[in-house]
């Protein structure tokens, strides 16, 4: 056994030299927090501008509603004569909204009738939705007060227009906002940690065929299985060393950007958060250098690894992308699914939810028995006779 | 000391070993010597037990091939063909991983490095990495990586392809010295005048089976020739493999 330790040694001396190949994985574990901290920003920065703005609005046929466009201009909006077709604006991006006053609006207003007017915006565009928001709620709140005006004119009680008040509790925190954006950590996590054993393994196994060493190394007196073992070993601490880079790039992140200001919520991610999402991701390290051990030991070449192992980190982390959008509950049967269950409960530390132990416990040994099924594979495969003739 | 009995191995339809018998005792050379693809290296692979044969049998110093895989590789070492250096270790990091694979440690196994370098006059090497060695820098390497151990049984590969000359007289003057040692040694060639230089004995293999056995002078008379070139040729029937 004492073997395994002398392949681990050698192999992470090789690795460490080969700077290159880890450096490409450290990049990828800087990849998940340079990109969330990026879209957090930009996404906040557009938030955070237009509340405190006025809302500027293009707006066609101003001079049909004097006292509409009086009422809006309290209420801090700045009018702008819109383009001659606003629905073009608005398609090709120019405008956010467009509001139009048709001819017979002062006719029907003066005649007691429903006037109409319309507003032009796309519902898509996640960029406009502040403006869109804001043109639609003042409109409304117009039209209710002339309404209670002509109701209280002709003596009747504005009551009589509200059988039904409702009353809005909303169960979300400021955090839930910002949630949204944490749903998609697991899925960077798992990213860095596979894209980190990566390198390492396929120089390890395919590489070391492709170079003709594999031949001389398995002559030497251990059982193949060992050399699998030791190659495997030496991986993970790359796999681990991105993790913790992930986690920190995360932590430097939540810190350095002012979350308040940009997305009006403070997120929890201390040190305790921190270790403790750590340990949950422990499991998937093995996971990680299990698969592509073996999956490095069926490639011929390290090209042909190098261009599916990648994706291999793409398909575990994949659910992680969904839960961002298709909350899923920490149900037991989660946790049997190995990297869906840790990623599951990575979204529970994040929330600062109550974490049931039996959930973490029941995930963790899924994927450490599951690593030692796949380890157990790459061993048979190690000893077969296609490891040599790569057929 | 090896001995073959009957070895045969096949990949798939092709047949590349079929019923090869020889033995090749300590203290000798023993030449396996036949064209490109002729199942040479098939042999010794099945010999350092990397592949398993299909049928027939082979020991290494008494221990079977199927039985006893772990037995065997500490008592032989060999020089594949592919070289298969590390090439961001240093010659002396390459010698020590195998002295440690093979359970060498401390003091023993670097004085062991030391003697080896100062044979195989390397020492201006010992420190650099391998990467840009030349042909012959790297066989220097892997030979002091193949003896480390200090085998009974040396297993090469091909050992002079793509050597120039002077690292080539290094190579023959190298095997002569390990039959001074009472070593088996055992190498494939398919050069016919440096298996005529060096073998005691010459185990002459065309599509992977044994068409001739003996010494030098034996294979002359069996062919009835004077000149080895002319026996090789009768043996085998054709003038492939022939430079």
């Amino acid at each position: 056994m004492k073997k395994i330790l002398v392949i681990f040694q050698k192999e992470m001396l090789d690795n460490l030299r080969d700077y290159r190949s880890w450096v490409t994985g450290v990049f990828w574990a800087l990849f998940g927090p340079l990109l969330l901290g990026g879209m957090i920003m930009l996404l906040g920065n557009s938030i955070r501008e237009k509340v405190d703005e006025s809302l500027i609005l293009p707006v066609l046929g101003a001079e049909n509603a004097p006292n509409l466009i009086a009422f809006l201009e309290q209420q801090d909006v700045v009018f702008e004569t819109a383009p001659a077709d606003p629905e073009a604006a608005v398609i090709a991006g120019d405008i956010n909204v467009a509001l139009i006053i048709p001819e017979n609006y002062s006719e029907d207003f003066s005649a007691g009738e429903t006037a109409k007017v319309k507003l032009v915006f796309d519902s898509t565009r996640q960029s406009a939705m502040v403006d869109i928001n804001r043109a639609q709620n003042l409109l409304e709140g117009y039209g209710d007060y002339i309404g209670l005006l002509r109701l209280s004119l002709r003596g009747v009680s504005p009551e009589v227009m509200r059988a039904v008040q409702v009353e809005e509790v909303d169960t979300a925190t400021p955090q839930s906002q910002a949630l949204i954006f944490l749903s998609m950590l697991p899925y960077f996590i798992i990213f860095a940690i596979f894209n980190g054993a990566s390198p390492v393994i396929t120089d390890a196994t395919a590489g070391e065929r492709e170079r003709g060493s594999l031949e001389p190394l398995l002559i030497n007196p251990l059982p193949r299985g060992w050399i699998a073992v030791g190659k495997m070993l030496s991986a993970m601490p790359f796999a681990t060393f991105n993790l913790i880079i992930t986690l920190v790039g995360f932590a430097i992140i939540f810190r350095i950007l002012p979350m308040e200001e940009l997305l009006g919520v403070q997120i929890g991610f201390d040190i305790s958060t921190l270790l403790a999402v750590f340990l949950i991701c422990l499991p998937i390290v093995f996971l990680a250098c299990a698969i592509q051990t073996l999956i490095a030991s069926f490639a011929k070449t390290t090209k042909e690894a190098g261009t599916y192992l990648p994706f291999i980190g793409l398909i575990p982390s994949l659910p992680g992308l969904a839960l961002a959008f298709l909350p899923v509950k920490p149900e037991l049967w989660t946790m049997l699914i190995p990297t869906f269950g840790q990623q599951i409960l990575i979204n529970q530390f994040l929330r600062s939810e109550p974490i049931s132990g039996v959930n973490i416990l029941v995930s963790a040994v899924l994927t450490i028995v599951l690593s030692a099924a796949v380890t157990y594979v790459a061993i048979k495969l190690y000893e077969g006779e296609r490891i040599i003739t790569g057929k | 000391m090896i001995q073959v009995q009957g070895l045969s191995k096949s990949f798939g339809k092709v047949k590349a070993v079929q019923n090869v018998s020889f033995s090749a005792p300590d203290g000798q050379i023993t030449g396996l010597l036949g064209p490109n693809g002729a199942g040479k290296s098939t042999i010794l692979r099945m010999l350092y037990t990397l592949l398993k044969p299909e049928s027939g049998s082979a020991q290494v110093d008494g221990f079977d091939v199927r039985q006893s895989a772990i037995d065997i590789q500490r008592r032989i070492g060999v020089l594949a063909d592919a070289r298969g250096l590390y090439s961001r270790l240093t010659s002396r990091e390459n010698i020590r991983y195998y002295g440690r694979l093979h359970g060498l440690t401390g003091e023993a196994l670097e004085k062991k490095i030391n003697s080896l370098m100062l044979l195989l006059d390397m020492q201006s090497i010992a420190d650099r990495k391998t990467e840009g060695f030349s042909t012959g820098e790297k066989l220097k390497v892997a030979i002091a990586r193949t003896l480390v151990h200090d085998p009974q049984n040396v297993l090469l590969d091909e050992p002079t392809n793509g050597l120039d000359v002077m690292s080539t007289r290094a190579m023959r003057q190298f095997v002569l010295r390990l039959r001074e040692e009472g070593k088996c040694v055992l190498f494939t060639s398919h050069i016919m005048q440096e298996v005529a230089a060096l073998c005691d004995q010459i185990v002459i293999i065309s599509h992977g089976e044994v068409s001739a056995n003996g010494s030098p002078d034996d294979l002359r008379k069996q062919t009835g020739k004077e000149n080895l070139e002319d026996a090789f040729v009768a043996v085998i029937g054709s003038e492939e493999g022939l430079e």
